[in-house]
C-alpha cells in the first residue's frame, strides 16, 4: 500500500538520522513509495560559521525546499545546527528583504534611489578613478569578509593591487583570526593548523581555552561530546574559560580564571612540565629550538627554563583569581602531558586580545614541549569563526601584508613572484603593506581615504569601539561602496548598496578551519538583479581601465571576460589561483580543481598537488612524512616530520618565551567590572542573516548582560531589570540575566544585535595586538548599574524603509 | 508541515529517563536508540518556528547533551508563504 507523501517524507527523515548512528529501522529506503522528497539534490557548505558543514539542498520548483546533511562529509558527518537548518529561508525569493536592485544616493543624508547596474558601476568607477588622480593610489581601499568566496575575494585583491597598485586590501578575519595566524607563523613556520577535524575522534585529552565551542560550533562540539561519552574514563576535557559555558559541561576540569591571566596560567602549566619533566626530550631535540624577544634572538633550554621559574602554580593560582588553585594547574598540565593525544581547541578568547600572539605561541609551547603534535589525536587547532577566512583572507591575499598563497607583500621576490604571474609589469604592486582594519578605518576618519569597497561584511557594528569609526563612515567626502544581500547598520552609510547573490545562488569555494576547499555551485536563481561579486568586480575593473585610461587594469581581468558568471567566470578564477599562485606553496591546490571538488562529498585538503592526491582527500596532518607529500618533497633528514613551513628557516618549531601581560585597560575604581562579549548559539555575527530568520529571532530577540550572582545582589541587580553597561567610550542599555556564567567582576554581552542601545561594540575598545593588529574585544573595563526594572523591548533589524 | 530527522544525544547512563521525558513532549516521534544514548527522533511541527521552539524544549532537559539535525523539509512551507 501506497504511503501518503507526509508519512514518506517522515520516514525519510527517520531513516536519514537513523544511518547516522548505524541504527536499523523497521522500514527501508527501497520499499518506500517513490516520490521524490525534492526534484533536484546540489551539495555545498553551510556558510553560518568556520566548521565547513556540508550538505544538500533539495531543490523543488526551483525553489529552496529541503535539507540534509552529508554523512560522508569529514566535517559534519552529516550534522547540521539549527542555524543550518533554517538558512534556506534567505535564499532567492524566499525572504522578502533581499536587496534587488543597485540603490544610490550622492549624499548621505539623501534618501536611496533605484538606478540601473550600468549606472552603478559606472559611478564605483568615476569614484574610485577620481580619488586616485587627485590623492593617490593609497586614497582607495577594499574591506572584505571571510564569508566572501575565495574567487571573491582573489579578484578583488587582484584589481586593488595589481590595478589600481594600492595594498589597502583588509577583511573581517583581521578582527578574528589575525591572532592565531601570527601564532601559527611565529611558532610552527607556517599559518594554518598541522592536523584535522579527524583528531577529534583520536584526541584522549581536549584542552578547550577561550572557545564556547557548545555555541560557536555546536556540530564539532557534537563531535568532542560523542568521544567524551563514548569514553568517559579515558578522556579528559579540560576547560579553561573566566565564563562558565554550555562548553563546560561536559568537563572534567573547569578552570575559570580572572580575565587577561591566561598568559600566566599557561606558563604555570609549562613550570608544572618541565618541574615533573614530563615534556618529551627527542622531540625537543629533534625539532625545537627557543627563541625569545623581537629580534627572534635563539636562547638555550636553561634560559626557558629560567624564565618559567617564575611562573610557580602558587604564584600563578594567586595571579589568576577565579577558582584557580595550584593543584587544579597541576592535574591540567599533567592530563595535558600524559594523555595519548591532546588536542587544544581554542577561539576568540585567546585570539581577540592585545597579546593575542603571544597566548596562541604559549598554547603552541605545551604541545612542542610535550610532542603533542604530529601524531594521532595530537594537535594545537585553532577554530575559525567565518567559513572562508581561511581559504578566502588567509590563503587568497585577503589581509593587507599577504598576497595569494601565503605570501608577504614585503618580500620583493615573492611581490614580483605575483606580478609575473599575473603578466603586470614588475614594481606594480607597491612594496609596502597597506592599512590593517583599524589603521583602515582611522584613516576613513581622517579623511585619507576617499573611496572604500566594503564586501560582505558590516564594519559599522562588528568594529570595537564603533561610534567612532563611524563617524567617519558618515563623512561626505568619503564615498562608500557597500556590497551585500541585506540591509545592515553599513548599508545605512553608503552611497552606492549593491545587491549580491548569497550561497546557492552563485559558485565558488570555501576553505574551512582544517585547510580544506569546499565546492558549492549555484543551484538557485538570486532574487531580483542580484549578480555574484566576480561579476560585479570585472565589469568594475573595465570601467575603471577606461576612467584611468591604464590598460593594467584591464589586464588584471582580460583572462575571465566573456566568461558566463554563474560557473564559468569562477571557475577560471579558482583555475588562475591554483594553477599558478599556489603552484609550489605551502597550500600548493593544484589537485583541488572544481572537477575534483565536485567528485568529493566534502572538498580537499591542502597540500594538494596532484589531482590523484586531491582525490585521496588530501592532506590529513601536515609536516609527516608519507601522510604530507610536501613533508616528503622538502625533507632534509630521515626525520619522520619535516617542519618546512617558509616562515621559519631553521625549519624548527620555535618555543617562546612570552612572559604575563593583562589586557589594555584594566577595571578600576571608575570602571570597576570587566566586559567580555561572544556568541550566542542561534545568532551568528551582526544578525543581518540571522535576524531575518523569524525563529532564531523569536529564540533570542535581543542581547542581555550576564552577571554573576554575587555581583547582581551587591549591586540589587535583579533579573530581567534594565541595566546600564558604560565604558569610556560609550553605554548600552540591557536586560539583566543573572547567572553563575561570568566570574565575579566580570560581566558578558551578547554582540549580534543591532538595536543602537543593545549594540555592544559602542562599548567595547579597540586597542589591538601590536603583532597581529587584531583588537581586544574579549577585555575591557566597564561599569553597570540598574536604571528600571523590567521593561518590554522589541526585537530590531536594520531596514531599508527606516 | 516541516519535518526533521535528528539524532538526539542523552546521557547514556539516563536513557529510560530521558526517554520518557522526549515521548512527553507532543510532535516527537522516537524511531530508534543504542546504548551509546543514540536517540533517532523525528520532529513534525506547523510551523519551522514552531520546531526551532521544540528544539529549545528539548535542549532543556538537563540529561540531553545535544540534538543533531540531519534533515529537514519544509516543502509546504515553501510553496506557502515562507515569512
Amino acid at each position: 500500500m501506497g504511503l501518503s507523501r507526509r508519512e514518506f517524507i517522515k520516514r525519510t527523515a527517520a531513516l536519514t538520522a537513523a544511518s547516522y548512528v548505524g541504527i536499523s529501522l523497521p522500514f527501508s529506503k527501497e520499499n518506500e513509495a517513490q516520490a521524490a522528497d525534492a526534484d533536484s539534490w546540489h551539495k555545498g557548505t553551510c556558510r553560518l560559521c568556520g566548521s565547513g558543514c556540508r550538505l544538500e539542498l533539495g531543490v523543488k520548483n526551483g525553489k529552496a525546499v529541503a535539507l540534509r546533511g552529508i554523512p560522508q562529509s569529514r566535517t559534519n558527518k552529516g550534522y547540521l545546527c539549527m542555524k543550518g537548518m533554517l538558512f534556506y529561508k534567505l535564499m532567492g525569493n524566499n525572504h522578502p528583504e533581499r536587496l534587488k536592485k543597485p540603490l544610490y544616493r550622492a549624499r548621505k543624508d539623501q534618501p536611496f534611489k533605484e538606478i540601473s547596474w550600468d549606472e552603478a558601476l559606472d559611478i564605483a568607477a568615476k569614484e574610485f578613478a577620481k580619488a586616485v588622480k587627485k590623492y593617490g593610489n593609497n586614497s582607495v581601499a577594499y574591506y572584505g569578509s571571510g564569508q566572501a568566496l575565495t574567487e571573491e575575494t582573489y579578484i578583488f585583491q587582484k584589481v586593488m593591487r595589481g590595478g589600481l597598485r594600492t595594498n589597502n586590501v583588509e577583511g573581517n578575519p583581521r578582527l578574528c583570526m589575525a591572532s592565531a595566524v601570527g601564532g601559527y607563523i611565529t611558532s610552527f613556520g607556517a599559518d594554518e593548523p598541522i592536523g584535522s577535524y579527524t583528531n577529534f575522534e583520536r584526541a584522549n585529552c581536549f584542552f578547550i581555552i577561550g572557545s564556547n565551542t557548545a555555541e560557536a560550533h555546536p556540530v564539532l562540539f557534537r563531535r568532542i561530546m560523542r568521544r567524551k561519552l563514548d569514553n568517559r574514563d579515558s578522556v579528559k576535557v579540560i576547560n579553561a574559560d573566566p565564563r562558565v559555558s554550555p562548553t563546560s559541561r561536559i568537563a572534567d576540569l573547569h578552570l575559570q580564571f580572572n580575565p587577561g591571566t591566561d598568559l600566566a596560567l599557561l606558563n604555570a602549566m609549562a613550570y608544572v612540565i618541565l618541574e615533573e619533566k614530563l615534556y618529551d626530550e627527542d622531540f625537543l631535540k629533534n625539532y625545537a629550538v627557543f627563541r625569545m624577544g623581537k629580534e627572534k634572538k635563539q636562547v638555550d633550554f636553561a634560559k626557558y627554563k629560567a624564565f618559567v621559574k617564575e611562573y610557580t602554580p602558587d604564584k600563578v593560582a594567586r595571579i589568576c583569581g577565579g577558582n584557580i588553585t595550584p593543584e587544579k594547574i597541576r592535574q591540567a598540565a599533567r592530563w595535558f602531558a600524559k594523555s595519548e593525544g591532546t588536542m587544544s581547541i581554542w577561539t576568540m578568547g585567546i585570539n581577540q586580545r592585545k597579546r593575542g600572539v603571544w597566548a596562541n605561541n604559549l598554547i603552541h609551547n605545551l604541545h612542542i614541549l610535550t610532542g603533542q603534535l604530529c601524531k594521532p589525536g595530537a594537535d594545537s587547532f585553532s577554530l575559525t569563526g567565518q567559513p572562508n577566512a581561511c581559504g578566502g583572507v588567509r590563503e587568497g591575499g585577503g589581509l593587507c601584508h599577504i598576497l595569494p598563497a601565503h605570501r608577504l607583500v614585503k618580500k620583493d621576490k615573492l611581490r614580483h613572484e605575483v606580478e609575473r604571474l599575473w603578466g603586470i609589469p614588475e614594481g606594480r604592486i607597491p612594496p609596502k603593506p597597506g592599512y590593517h582594519t583599524i589603521a583602515m578605518f582611522e584613516a576613513v576618519n581622517q579623511g585619507k581615504i576617499k573611496a572604500i569597497w566594503i564586501n560582505c561584511t558590516s564594519p559599522a557594528q562588528s568594529l570595537p569601539n564603533c561610534d567612532k569609526y563611524r563617524k567617519g563612515m558618515r563623512r561626505e567626502d568619503v564615498f562608500m561602496v557597500v556590497t551585500d544581500i541585506f540591509p545592515t547598520k553599513t548599508t545605512e552609510l553608503a552611497n552606492l548598496i549593491l545587491p549580491t547573490a548569497f550561497i546557492f545562488e552563485k559558485t565558488g569555494v570555501y576553505g574551512c578551519t582544517e585547510r580544506r576547499s569546499q565546492l558549492t555551485v549555484k543551484a538557485v536563481d538570486a532574487p531580483g538583479e542580484a549578480k555574484p561579486e566576480v561579476w560585479i568586480v570585472r565589469e568594475w575593473a573595465l570601467r575603471l581601465a577606461k576612467e584611468l585610461n591604464d590598460p593594467v587594469i584591464k589586464k588584471c581581468v582580460e583572462p575571465f571576460l566573456g566568461k558566463e558568471p554563474d560557473y564559468e567566470l569562477p571557475k577560471a578564477i579558482w583555475d588562475e589561483y591554483t594553477q599558478k599562485l599556489t603552484k609550489g606553496r605551502d597550500n600548493d591546490l593544484r589537485g583541488a580543481t572544481y572537477e575534483v571538488l565536485e567528485k568529493l562529498p566534502d572538498g580537499v585538503q591542502w597540500p594538494a598537488p596532484t589531482k590523484e592526491w586531491a582525490l585521496k582527500g588530501g592532506t590529513d596532518i601536515k609536516f609527516v612524512r608519507g601522510l604530507d607529500p610536501l613533508a616528503d618533497k622538502h625533507a632534509k633528514n630521515d626525520l619522520p616530520y619535516q617542519f618546512y613551513g617558509p616562515a621559519h628557516p631553521d625549519k624548527k618549531l620555535w618555543i617562546w618565551l612570552r612572559p604575563q601581560k593583562g589586557p589594555e585597560e584594566m577595571p578600576d575604581s571608575q570602571y570597576p567590572f570587566y566586559l567580555s562579549t561572544g556568541r550566542i548559539i542561534d545568532h551568528w555575527h551582526t544578525s543581518s542573516m540571522t535576524g531575518r530568520i523569524k525563529e532564531l529571532m523569536r529564540a533570542n530577540p535581543y542581547a542581555y548582560v550576564e552577571i554573576n550572582p554575587k555581583d547582581a545582589k551587591k549591586l540589587g541587580i535583579k533579573p530581567g531589570d534594565m541595566v546600564e553597561v558604560a565604558s569610556r567610550r560609550g553605554k548600552n542599555i540591557l536586560p539583566a540575566k543573572i547567572y553563575v556564567g561570568p566570574c565575579e567582576g566580570m560581566v558578558f554581552v551578547y554582540w549580534h544585535d543591532q538595536a543602537e542601545d543593545r549594540m555592544i561594540n559602542r562599548v567595547t575598545k579597540d586597542a589591538f595586538d601590536p603583532g597581529s593588529k587584531e583588537p581586544e574585544f574579549k577585555i575591557c573595563a566597564c561599569r553597570i548599574r540598574k536604571v528600571s526594572g523590567p521593561r518590554p523591548l522589541e526585537p530590531f533589524i536594520v531596514n531599508m524603509k527606516a | 508541515m516541516p519535518v526533521g530527522g535528528f539524532v538526539i544525544n542523552v546521557d547514556p547512563e539516563k536513557i529510560d529517563e530521558s526517554i520518557k521525558r522526549l515521548k512527553s513532549l507532543s510532535g516527537v516521534e522516537i524511531h530508534g536508540l543504542d546504548d551509546k544514548g543514540n536517540v533517532v527522533a523525528v520532529l513534525e511541527s506547523s510551523t519551522s518556528q514552531e520546531m526551532e521552539g521544540m528544539v529549545k524544549e528539548i535542549m532543556k532537559i538537563e540529561t540531553v547533551f545535544s540534538v543533531g539535525l540531519t534533515y529537514f523539509n519544509a516543502e509546504d512551507e515553501i510553496e506557502g508563504n515562507v515569512h
